[in-house]
């Protein structure tokens, strides 16, 4: 199937409805004077485009606008894993005190634009397009990153992002000229068929992966593309923070898959797939796992700031998520989207508790969480543990099944050295994690400490995300099913 | 064996309770909030209720059938399914878990009511509730249950309320320490049960069979009676370990000592609990499997011991107790020990008709106690009491009544089937444990008439202020105590023996279950009723005893008390010293090697921890140093040039190169040196 223009609008309905809220958002800020609705009706927004995304599975799949976007199972499931994202996030953002200092309509619009660029990043099927998808992700993080007015540390996040960015998305793109000048074209598919011709030169066509690798690498967070993460994750309001590190990672996730797989790797027999003979990307990016984790975990060991040390475990965790890649096959990939899931269901909750905290003491450092269950919050506290313990990959949490997975594709890509360093990170991540849930349970409150009330627009949204991080981690089966299901790329 | 039938309302005796304990132990503390007391008591007894009415019909049902098929039998669906193991969850009725719901659920409803006003003034009363509820739904899963895994559930599951239940008052330390001490001696049991299910199971897996459901377990057992293991029968081991887990359920020597101190909890709770149903959980186990114990007979002398050293033992104890309740809880372990004895002879149904009895005065004793006990504004020393027969004129009655059923005087229930215990152990040649048992039965006419004498009669040995407010209970609780104290009557009508004209009905409604009676049909009539007659006369004797010290004061107690300078005395009332000598093996041993673990523990294993943690801190500590002198140095450098630049230039000058983008050049043009250099 390859659709024109018009044809295509049929299937465009999610980002059609994406789009009409970011631009009714605009209007309605105009017109409207009390502001409190812009979050409600962003998620609205929100919901109907995750119907209309919903309503896609099982229709055709194919090329959309001649050839510039793919639908398929793949794009789907990332539509639907942005979309989850930034609802939880506008929710997350109407409980969180900082948001509520900044201008709400433009906030809620640039999120909704970036959540826009995330569908692009994942169905994006031509360089040009995913260039500008992952401009667009971009951009708006530096504005969401920078909108806390008059607040240092943000502006200055914001400033670095961009830079960091700038160059990023620079090299990445002059990558991108590197591949068009050998194979003569921006369409994945062509550049597939020529690149599997073998006429074009080895080093040269590693370099150029190189080159857009580190682009993809600064939307994905990992080492050596993660220095902007920590100070941007510290300044950035905490909705904010949440989101980028599972949203915006995601979808760098989800272009890579795009890029390396369907675009210049050949599916085999029994889901394996075979790259270009020559250009070794699989084997930098086995190194690139490796380090990531280990570097992530180490330098979140000493962190005060809870923030921070977040930041730290997202590195060490897109290290991990990377494993799925170095395997080169289904069984790894599909690990990887199960544990994305589960990352952002985990992750969001430990931002949440972050956020919860810190409305009541203004403070995100790890002595604010001294004694917290035996300040009014035991139910965040022991949420808290849960979502740690999760990210940590203790069982029988969700987190556990996720890494389970894909250690056992890592294990059977007999990976074996690679599997050592995984669950060597794993422990030694679980000295930081559980670090905290002592302050939390084990220490005891000081008279200074405040107490810790929550807010009723917050617990229900609490339990959304403790309860599946306890679910599938007893139940896993329908999310493994549904993550299998979505590793359909549409090629030709 | 036929297939039994097929039914689908046996699911709602067992489920109900937990329906009532569910809502109550969800919902208790806001319907209690909003609706008041009632409607704790209407959730928690109504469940009770339907399931005892459900129980009579399902005996109704059983007795329209031939003995031979009187089987019911409700699968919800499978539970296991691994391997050759394949456990379903089902109820299972037939003659012999018949009769136990029948108590649970009657005794145990009759409780539930009686609590409605011993509990009136309490705080919690929605928690004790919940789990008298609970209790009663973990009884009637492990009397209905038709595999050895469910019943196992059921048995932790009582287990578990017992103990939530004995620290129902947690706020004082001596209740809650009560119920750690009943846990963790029951644990003890329990792991004798559990290797005997593993035993049985593994076993009739080789032999090709495994499985873990009653009435398989009996066709399949043929097969693995000549089985050995370490030289010894597989069945006799296996039933010597499950045995051991009946010894810590019903508190048989030397697994008794959690069972007095159970007593701390609400005084209904000792009635329901640790008289009528759940310590009979042993007995029935061991009745259930019956045809199991039939094929290891050094087994069932080792319980036919246990049991009449067991009852004769604890009677002793019960002798010179003064609290009213510890009385009653070593009368309960003694008369525990009546039914292993029973047991052991293989009469079982001698040992279940007793179990019944033993519920009926037993429960009686015990809620009269507490009537007692509710009356005296909390004092338990029997001491202090004396002289309340004119004061609680129905408690009197029933105490007396269930009194002299327990001591076994026709034709009060007791007679009937202690007796019956007794002249089996006889016949079976067990002579030994028969005198055991029948001195057992002279001390308890003794001490339960020695209680009766000191609390009823008498002159008052209250102070005035006590004196003057003792009332009798509200009709709500004296209600239960005339059923029962009317069932303790009447109850040994169901086993009247043929030598006195009766014909022992209750053994011919086991006969499908246990078999026919045999054995002892050559025995001499006139020995049966000798020994009847002489059981009689030690149970009179007792009691003339009893009345000649307490109340004639013709004899006095000092003297006895006194014998061979006071060393009897102490050693009864220091209960044989079993729990100090327990405190001084088990407890002090477990703390030292916790001792010798913790120095292990601190010494060692840190050490080594350390050592590793301290490697990966200072790896960590060098990293933290580069990221955060190094690069933060150089970021906050340029960031602070940047700031003054752009003070002074009112623009910000983005193109200062940011260290970051060194690390990304540096890596990337390493990674081509790499590439360059390994694979060309």
């Amino acid at each position: 199937m390859d659709l024109t223009n018009l044809e295509s609008l049929k299937y465009f309905y999610p980002e059609i409805i994406l789009s009409g809220t970011v631009l009714l958002l605009v209007i309605l800020d105009l017109v409207i004077q009390n502001k409190r609705v812009l979050a409600p009706f962003a998620a609205l927004g929100c919901l109907l485009s995750l119907g209309a995304t919903l309503q896609l599975y099982g229709t055709s799949e194919g090329w959309l606008f001649h050839r510039m976007v793919v639908l398929d199972n793949f794009s789907l499931f990332f539509k639907v894993v942005s979309l989850l994202a930034v609802l939880l996030v506008i929710w997350m953002s109407v409980g969180c005190h900082e948001i509520r200092q900044i201008y709400q309509g433009e906030y809620y619009t640039v999120l909704l634009a970036s959540t826009l660029g995330m569908f692009f990043m994942a169905s994006s099927t031509n360089l040009l397009m995913a260039y500008l998808s992952l401009e667009l992700v971009s951009l708006t993080s530096y504005i969401l990153t920078g909108s806390l007015h008059h607040n240092r540390r943000s502006s200055e996040a914001a400033l670095k992002y961009l830079i960091y960015g700038g160059v990023a998305s620079g090299s990445m793109i002059y990558g991108m000229s590197w591949i068009f000048g050998m194979t003569g074209s921006l369409d994945y598919a062509v550049i597939r068929e020529v690149l599997h011709q073998g006429e074009a030169n080895r080093l040269t066509l590693f370099m150029a992966f190189l080159f857009i690798l580190s682009g993809f690498g600064y939307k994905a967070v990992f080492v050596p593309f993660h220095m902007w993460s920590p100070d941007v994750y510290e300044g950035a309001p905490t909705p904010i923070t949440a989101f980028l590190s599972v949203g915006s990672n995601a979808a760098g996730v989800a272009i890579m898959i795009r890029f390396f797989f369907p675009a210049v790797s050949h599916l085999g027999e029994g889901g394996n797939w075979d790259f270009i003979p020559g250009v070794e990307w699989p084997h930098f990016l086995l190194m690139v796992s490796m380090v990531t984790m280990t570097l992530g975990n180490l330098c979140a060991l000493g962190q005060q700031n809870v923030k921070r040390l977040l930041a730290y475990s997202g590195i060490a965790h897109a290290g991990y998520i990377l494993m799925g890649l170095v395997v080169l096959n289904n069984i790894g990939l599909r690990a990887m989207l199960f544990y994305i899931v589960v990352y952002l269901i985990m992750n969001l909750g430990a931002f949440l508790v972050v956020i919860i905290v810190s409305n009541a003491t203004g403070r995100e450092d790890i002595e604010a969480y001294r004694g917290l269950a035996w300040r009014g919050a035991a139910v965040p506290a022991t949420c808290m543990a849960i979502f740690l313990f999760s990210l940590a990959g203790l069982p029988p949490l969700a987190g556990f099944v996720g890494k389970f997975f894909l250690f056992a594709a890592v294990i059977k890509g007999e990976f074996y050295f690679l599997a050592v360093v995984a669950i060597i990170n794993s422990v030694i991540s679980l000295y930081y994690y559980a670090l905290i849930v002592k302050t939390m349970f084990l220490d005891f409150p000081e008279p200074t400490d405040q107490e810790v009330a929550m807010t009723p627009t917050v617990f229900p949204l609490l339990l959304i995300l403790a309860i599946p991080t306890v679910f599938f981690g007893i139940y896993w089966g329908p999310l493994f099913h549904y993550t299998n299901q979505s590793l359909g790329f549409f090629i030709k | 064996m036929d297939h039994p039938i097929q039914t689908d309302y046996l699911r709602w005796i067992v489920l109900l309770p937990l329906l009532g304990a569910g809502i109550n132990g969800l919902l208790g503390a806001i319907l209690q909030r909003q609706f008041g007391k009632r409607a704790i008591s209407f959730v928690a007894c109504t469940p009770v209720v339907i399931s005892f009415l459900l129980s009579i019909w399902a005996f109704i049902n059983l007795l329209a059938l031939d003995p031979e098929k009187r089987f019911l039998i409700d699968s919800l669906y499978t539970w296991i399914s691994l391997g050759s193991l394949n456990v379903t969850v089902a109820f299972w009725l037939d003659p012999l878990s018949v009769v136990m719901i029948l108590v649970i659920t009657g005794v145990g409803g009759l409780i539930h009511i009686y609590s409605i006003g011993y509990m009136q003034e309490d705080e919690a009363y929605w928690r004790y509730f919940a789990f008298l509820n609970l209790f009663t739904f973990a009884m009637l899963l492990l009397v209905t249950a038709d595999n050895l895994l469910l019943m196992f559930i059921g048995w932790e599951g009582v287990g578990f309320c017992s103990y939530a239940l004995i620290g129902f008052w947690y706020r004082d330390h001596v209740n809650t320490r009560a119920g750690n001490k009943a846990f963790i001696v029951n644990r003890v049991g329990d792991v004798g049960f559990l290797l005997g299910i593993f035993l049985i199971y593994w076993s009739l897996d080789k032999a090709g069979h495994g499985t873990v459901t009653f009435r398989e377990i009996e066709t399949f057992v043929p097969l693995i009676k000549d089985l050995e293991i370490w030289g010894i029968g597989v069945v006799t081991l296996a039933t010597l370990f499950l045995f051991i887990g009946a010894m810590g359920k019903s508190a048989q020597i030397p697994l008794h000592v959690w069972l007095p101190d159970a007593m701390q909890g609400p005084t209904p709770v000792s009635a329901l609990i640790h008289a009528a149903t759940m310590v009979t959980a042993g007995v029935y186990m061991i009745a259930r499997l019956n045809f199991l114990y039939s094929l290891a007979p050094s087994t069932l002398t080792v319980i036919a011991t246990v049991g009449a050293l067991t009852a004769f033992l604890s009677a002793t104890i019960g002798l010179v107790q003064n609290d009213i309740k510890r009385v009653l809880a070593y009368s309960t372990v003694s008369q525990l020990g009546y039914m292993f004895l029973a047991m052991g002879a293989g009469a079982y149904s001698a040992g279940i008709f007793h179990l019944v009895t033993h519920a009926f005065f037993k429960a009686c004793l015990f809620l009269s106690a507490g009537s007692v006990i509710q009356a005296m504004h909390h004092e338990q020393d029997m001491q202090k009491m004396g002289g309340l027969r004119w004061r609680l004129p129905y408690t009197h009655l029933t105490y007396l009544v269930a009194g002299i059923a327990l001591a076994g005087i026709p034709p009060f229930a007791g007679f009937f089937s202690k007796d019956e215990i007794l002249w089996k152990s006889f016949s079976h040649g067990l002579i030994f444990q028969w005198a055991l048992g029948f001195a057992a039965a002279g001390l308890t006419a003794f001490y339960i008439f020695r209680q009766i004498f000191l609390v009823f009669y008498g002159s008052p040995r209250a102070d005035p202020h006590t004196q003057s407010l003792v009332h009798e209970s509200p009709q709500i609780m004296v209600l239960p105590l005339l059923i029962l104290a009317f069932l303790s009557l009447i109850g040994g009508s169901l086993g009247v023996p043929e030598v006195l004209g009766g014909s022992n009905r209750i053994e011919h409604w086991f006969e499908p279950v246990f078999g026919s009676p045999g054995g002892h049909e050559n025995a001499p009539v006139a020995m049966e009723i000798l020994l009847m007659a002489l059981s009689v006369g030690i149970g009179l004797f007792g009691i003339t005893l009893a009345y000649l010290i307490y109340l004639r004061k013709t004899l006095v107690a000092d003297t006895f008390s006194s014998l061979a300078a006071g060393v009897p005395y102490r050693l009864l009332f220091q209960k044989y010293y079993v729990d100090e000598l327990y405190q001084f093996t088990f407890v002090r041993g477990t703390l030292f090697f916790s001792r010798v673990g913790a120095w292990i523990d601190q010494y060692i294993i840190d050490f080594i921890v350390d050592g590793s943690a301290k490697t990966t801190t200072f790896i960590s500590w060098v990293n933290g140093l580069f990221d955060n002198y190094v690069v933060d140095w150089i970021v906050n450098k340029i960031a602070d040039s940047t700031f003054g630049a752009g003070d002074k230039f009112r623009k910000i000058q983005t193109g200062n190169i940011n260290s970051y983008l060194y690390v990304v050049l540096g890596a990337v043009v390493l990674a081509i040196i790499v590439k360059l250099r390994y694979s060309g």
